[in-house]
């Protein structure tokens, strides 16, 4: 990987890590499990801008560190698996969304996120108790999830320094 | 728009209006008192909440967490925990048969008993 995209792939994370960090601190969300998942503008932006491995690298850094920075490790099991139903979703979806639809494939994704972590909640608790928070959830992942897009979409739209460029 | 996009929209939609309805007819009241409350699967206590009095206990985690349950003019609700998220305490009053209070951290969950027992 050449040393230009790492920097880029690092800044990303990073980025995406101070978003987590920040969003640990609003805490409006009554509904358990619901997150505005702000750091997803991050993937959303790499799903469309950066090849899925590069994505995938960035999200898995992302799971990992925030999981730490957190103190929250008991909870990676959950977060890892959403992020890998959104980021698959996504990486799917990318391919007959065009970009002017970003905020669809960023709901798209955050749905699959939470249905991710429904799944693995069933799977723990062996019981289909917690499934009922789960239409709460797709309610605020639409939300969230169309807000994280159209984040992404501001992002995209506005123009950033490419390769060479000296700013 | 293609058409792709416009089903994709309207999967969603579907999704979304589904979802609204579920949510709606989970959120109503229960009319039951029998509760119980189970960890790891298994049912710690089962209590009738029009007779118990009102007190506030604490439940211990094998693990070693602890959440505080509490009783209150026949309503029963996690006060406080030693988990992270505080997410049960934030449930607040257990009301409707289909959202129990659930604490992830700890597997312990409170709900109203089935009705068939």
């Amino acid at each position: 990987m050449k040393a230009n995209r790492l920097a880029k792939l690092s800044l990303l994370t990073a980025l995406a890590l101070i978003i987590f960090v920040i969003e640990l601190r609003i805490d409006i969300i009554p509904i358990p499990g619901a997150k505005l998942g702000l750091a997803n503008i991050i993937t959303v932006y790499a799903v469309y801008k950066y090849s899925a491995k590069e994505t995938f690298l960035i999200v898995i850094a992302r799971v990992l560190l925030g999981a730490l920075f957190s103190g929250n490790v008991s909870a990676l099991m959950y977060s890892i698996t959403g992020a890998f139903f959104c980021l698959a979703g996504m990486l799917l979806v990318k391919r007959i969304v065009p970009m002017k639809y970003i905020w669809l494939s960023s709901i798209i994704g955050a749905l699959l996120h939470n249905t991710g972590q429904i799944i693995v909640a069933v799977s723990v608790m062996r019981s289909f108790a917690v499934l009922s928070v789960y239409p709460f959830l797709i309610i605020t992942g639409c939300i969230a999830g169309a807000f994280t897009g159209l984040c992404a979409q501001f992002l995209i739209s506005r123009k950033l320094p490419e390769k060479g460029d000296k700013s | 728009m293609t058409k792709t996009v416009k089903l994709l929209i309207a999967a969603v939609a579907l999704i979304l209006a589904a979802a609204v309805i579920w949510a709606v007819i989970a959120s109503k009241d229960s009319d039951s008192t029998q509760v119980v409350i189970v960890q790891n699967n298994k049912v710690i206590y089962e209590l009738d909440l029009s007779t118990e009095d009102d007190r506030t206990f604490r439940i211990e985690s094998p693990d070693g967490g602890w959440n505080e349950v509490s009783i209150k003019d026949g309503k029963i609700s996690i006060t406080d925990a030693d988990c992270h998220d505080h997410t049960c305490v934030k449930t607040g009053v257990l009301r409707s048969e289909s959202i129990p209070i659930v604490c992830l951290p700890h597997k312990l969950v409170i709900r109203y008993a089935d009705k068939e027992q």
